[in-house]
């Protein structure tokens, strides 16, 4: 243990370089710049920060990326919050609680609490990934194909706290997600699916244009036929950015718990990753929180359970990264080219052969929350000041957004094409009451679902029963059924209960 | 009768359309290897889910009489939605725009596309400022093709014709290559 603190120590005078310094700030800017932009995804900005790293030495360049990463996971926040458009998929759980807090006339006390999330999550996670990595090295090895089915599982599960007013259209909208996850080439057979003849189907649905349509133009219009008559907000009054008091930070201390554990863990499953990990949290705050019932309507666990957890995860990330080579996401799979870039094999043996670039990493990412802590504090007034524009010139803008961001990610027009298919869809869904997000989150864990089921059945003789018997899979199976089921039940027995209950007694006791 | 069938059509619709596409799943089951799940494995769970899901919800609001009650009272801030004024032609004009700017852009170039979209969305959207539209519509259009064209290399739609030149021409202003 003194040990690691000693060359944890060393570490930060290594940071203490010019070079590694400039690396830290501007990986941290760009990092939040990509992060806001809807539809240029982080592990995009990542890859076009690769070239420039040529240059660099092998510390720099993994400075400079971790600190993108760990601030996208932060910048994307504002957008979320302020304009319900996610500029990642992580940020889809938060604008479930930001926006609505937002919209309540409360953005700064909302970007308060994504705040001090990202900045617990950022510290812990930093304190996981040092006390980690090692120890990771051993037991890591034991996953396989159904744990990440499992993991996965659990996070489709989130549908249940998803689904508002109905938990039969939650399912539905999931279900419609799954199926657009399907269309194209299958990974395992190279099977066209759903393509119906259609070439560019071939390609699939991206998320990201699902998302950003449904979300961000589907908002847009939905707003459009109300006559943008929303009032500019905080209007006439001060904006300033509004830190929660201490006794409002301590009363959330079982969330906090929940959501790190939730978040690490994610981060050390290779695939599950920041967003599974921002679902999941939410998922599980949805089944265990004190406020559960409020979830959704924009209280504070709703905002720190997502953003903690996928902040959190960035250090998972790195541990099996570092201590086995392993990338558990697109963004340190990119990390990973520029370790082989500068001939670095990342490793068990890279902590003896390379101790001090791996402890000045660890450092970087202290020094990285803290950075974006600040970049993200300071960030917020002029962003809350765009609020008072116009709504009609906002939404312009903000539709562009989208359509730039989904055009950016393949230049493809069709995707401009699907950008509208998707806003009108997202527009129904709204109009319908039918919850976007599951549609969403159908999506983008669909793939990550079937690859590590089909996985699993073509090595374990179609037994399903193997994610059961496995200790691990088992265990979070169980998780998932326990969080599919007790809701389900609720429901029904409050269907039931409606059944019974005469009209005029059922309308007073839903009055709060 | 047509009040008790009414709530139901969205899901019978799915159930139908989820139905067809597990037909579907026909053509590429075949491609699966002996002994294995096939390609056709995964979506036909999902859609078998699907229809569960939408035979559960239809038979619920046919024993139900098509007038169930939902089990909890709608929330406050569905309500006040659901007051609030509706301009459906603000809809139509604003789908209309959104859809005439992807053609646009191939044809006009994302410059003057943009800009034009920009201004005819402001407009469409009741906001009656001509400097200010034209303004932010022709700077905000400059400040995308020279952020995205110049710093994050995005190949941006030139356009066709006279509409090429104007795009080029910009370009060399902007300096970028």
């Amino acid at each position: 243990m003194l040990e690691v603190l000693h060359q944890l120590g060393l570490g930060f005078v290594h940071l203490v370089t010019l070079a590694n310094a400039l690396a830290l700030l501007v990986g941290l800017v760009v990092g939040m710049l990509v992060a806001v932009l809807p539809g240029l995804t982080l592990v995009m900005g990542v890859v076009l920060a690769l070239p420039f790293t040529y240059g660099m030495g092998v510390t720099e360049s993994i400075v400079l990326l971790t600190a993108m990463y760990l601030s996208g996971t932060y910048g994307g926040a504002f957008t979320s919050v302020l304009f319900r458009i996610p500029g990642e998929p992580l940020d889809v759980p938060l604008l479930w609680d930001g926006y609505p807090m937002a919209r309540q006339g409360e953005p700064a006390r909302a970007l308060g609490w994504t705040l001090l999330a990202a900045l617990a999550g950022g510290l812990i996670t930093a304190v996981s990934a040092v006390a980690l990595a090692i120890p990771f090295a051993k037991f890591a090895l034991r996953f396989d194909a159904p744990e990440y089915f499992a993991i996965v599982l659990f996070g489709l599960s989130g549908v249940v706290a998803l689904s508002g007013d109905s938990m039969v259209k939650g399912f539905i909208s999931l279900c419609i997600g799954l199926l657009l996850a399907t269309v194209g080439v299958d990974e395992t057979y190279g099977a066209d699916r759903f393509t119906f003849g259609v070439p560019i189907l071939k390609d699939g649905i991206e998320y990201l244009v699902v998302m950003v349509g449904a979300y961000g133009l589907g908002e847009v219009l939905a707003r459009m036929e109300q006559g943008f008559s929303t009032p500019p907000m905080e209007a006439g009054r001060k904006v300033e950015t509004r830190l929660p008091p201490w006794r409002e930070i301590r009363r959330l201390k079982g969330t906090v718990a929940r959501s790190s554990i939730v978040g690490v863990l994610c981060g050390i499953v290779p695939g599950a990753g920041a967003t599974v990990g921002s679902f999941v949290a939410y998922g599980v705050e949805a089944q265990y929180g004190k406020n559960r019932a409020k979830l959704g309507t924009g209280i504070p666990e709703g905002i720190v359970a997502p953003q903690l957890a996928s902040t959190a995860t960035v250090g998972g990330h790195m541990v099996p990264l570092l201590a086995l080579g392993i990338p558990g996401s697109g963004a340190t799979a990119v990390i990973l080219g520029a370790f082989l870039l500068h001939g670095v094999q990342p490793g068990p043996q890279i902590f003896q052969t390379s101790g001090d670039m791996v402890y000045t990493i660890f450092a970087s990412m202290f020094a990285s929350v803290i950075g974006m802590c600040l970049l993200g504090y300071f960030a917020i007034r002029p962003l809350i000041w765009v609020l008072k524009l116009p709504e009609a010139v906002t939404s312009a803008f903000v539709a562009l957004f989208c359509f730039v961001g989904a055009y950016s990610e393949r230049n493809s027009v069709t995707d401009l094409w699907m950008i509208v298919v998707f806003g009108v869809v997202g527009y129904l869904f709204e109009r319908f009451r039918f919850p976007i997000a599951p549609m969403v989150l159908g999506c983008i864990l669909g793939p990550v679902a079937e690859n590590s089921f089909m996985t699993s059945m073509i090595a374990y003789q179609n037994d399903a029963t193997i994610f059961f018997r496995r200790p691990i899979s088992g265990v979070v199976m169980v998780m998932t059924v326990i969080a599919l089921a007790w809701p389900l039940i609720r429901y029904l027995r409050s269907m039931l209960r409606a059944k019974r209950l005469p009209p005029d007694l059922l309308a007073r006791e839903a009055k709060p | 009768m047509k009040a008790r069938v009414k709530p139901m059509l969205p899901y019978l619709a799915l159930l139908a359309g989820a139905g067809f596409l597990y037909h579907h799943t026909e053509t590429f089951a075949a491609l699966g290897r002996p002994g294995q799940l096939g390609p056709d494995f995964w979506p036909r769970a999902v859609l078998v889910l699907l229809m569960l899901v939408c035979a559960f919800e239809v038979a619920r609001l046919a024993l139900a009489g098509g007038a169930a009650r939902a089990p909890a009272a709608k929330p406050a801030q569905h309500a006040e939605e659901e007051e609030a004024p509706r301009y459906p032609w603000l809809l139509v004009a604003g789908i209309v725009l959104t859809i005439l700017y992807v053609p646009g852009m191939e044809l006009l170039g994302f410059f003057v596309a943009t800009a034009l979209y920009l201004a005819g969305f402001m407009l469409v959207g009741r906001y009656r400022r001509p400097g200010v539209i034209a303004a932010s519509s022709v700077l905000g259009s400059l400040a995308f093709v020279f952020v995205f064209m110049k710093i994050v290399y995005v190949s941006l739609p030139l356009g066709a014709g006279p509409f090429l030149r104007v795009s080029t021409w910009l370009m060399a202003m902007l300096r970028i290559h």
